[in-house]
């Protein structure tokens, strides 16, 4: 244990304080970009409704689902863990590494057609059947924001395949399972980030 | 937490991915009615509800003591100011 705690409770609360204050920031960081969108939409809303409704309903509606059940799952593994039923919380990550994978490759499909068809981000962009500017500002907004998340998603399911390694290895049980806790509220941070990028990316056209 | 592990009832997990899943229908088909201008305020008071619940819920915001609290109340103002500030912006061109 680090010499700047007293005792692992303090370590403890350090953590998760730490955790809380980094998934503020990263809300804060996605709450920008929705606030740009909205400004944007704002000022171009029929050319925005038109691009909006170009995207795939069932995709985005398909993974919000995927990413909800996943989110469950990670709620499971820890509620599994903390009643110390490991090998059930090891199958519940697995399901939710299935699961971000999932979403991963629905998006990379919905990526590959979009730029089939010359819908790019930025300068790139040449889909002649939606030639007001205003689409390609929706359609670099809806990569960067999906990009974004989709790393955050990325970066999610490498900590969920470094848990199933601690607990395979026993180093997670009912008495020590901090790190799966930190994970979790990671993992549910991107379900909330996408439960509101699904209406503004996909619904509301 | 880790010590001393508090024991966890799992039929509230349940209900909150049930909870969550019937929103999303529901949410689903009010897109499909074409509400207008209505439609995304409704579409955003439904994803605000279902965020409520991953946090409430899932991540257990309770559990992690007052300092966390803090952070998550503080981090929810920001953002109603961010919108404050937003809408006033638009509103005003």
């Amino acid at each position: 244990m680090s010499e700047a705690y007293a005792d692992r409770a303090s370590r403890e609360h350090a953590l998760y304080l730490g955790m809380w204050v980094f998934l503020g920031s990263e809300t804060l960081l996605f709450a920008g970009l929705f606030g740009l969108y909205s400004a944007y939409r704002a000022g171009y809303g029929q050319p925005f409704d038109e691009a909006l409704r170009h995207n795939e309903q069932w995709l985005g509606s398909v993974n919000t689902l995927v990413l909800i059940v996943s989110s469950f799952f990670v709620a499971w593994a820890v509620h599994l863990t903390r009643n110390d039923r490991l090998r059930g919380a090891l199958w519940s990550l697995v399901a939710v590494v299935a699961l971000g994978l999932t979403f991963l490759g629905l998006k990379a499909f919905e990526y590959t057609h979009h730029l089939r068809e010359g819908i790019a981000p930025g300068a790139l962009y040449h889909y002649d059947l939606l030639p007001d500017p205003a689409a390609r500002i929706f359609f670099t907004l809806y990569y960067f924001m999906t990009g974004l998340h989709a790393l955050h998603v990325v970066a999610g399911l490498t900590v969920m395949v470094w848990l199933i390694r601690r607990i395979r290895r026993r180093r997670i049980d009912a008495h020590h399972h901090t790190e799966l806790e930190l994970g979790g509220l990671y993992w549910h941070l991107v379900d909330i980030v996408w439960i509101f990028l699904w209406p503004l990316l996909y619904l509301t056209g | 937490m880790s010590e001393p592990p508090r024991p966890s009832r799992g039929g509230r997990y349940v209900l909150t991915l049930a909870a969550l899943v019937a929103l999303t229908a529901a949410s689903w088909g009010l897109a499909q009615l074409h509400l207008g201008e209505l439609g995304p305020a409704i579409a955003l008071g439904i994803a605000a509800a279902k965020a409520s619940l991953v946090a409430l819920l899932f991540m257990e915001i309770d559990r992690y003591g007052t300092a966390s609290r803090v952070v998550a109340v503080v981090t929810v103002v920001f953002i109603a100011l961010l919108c404050l500030g937003t809408g006033a912006d638009v509103a005003m061109r």
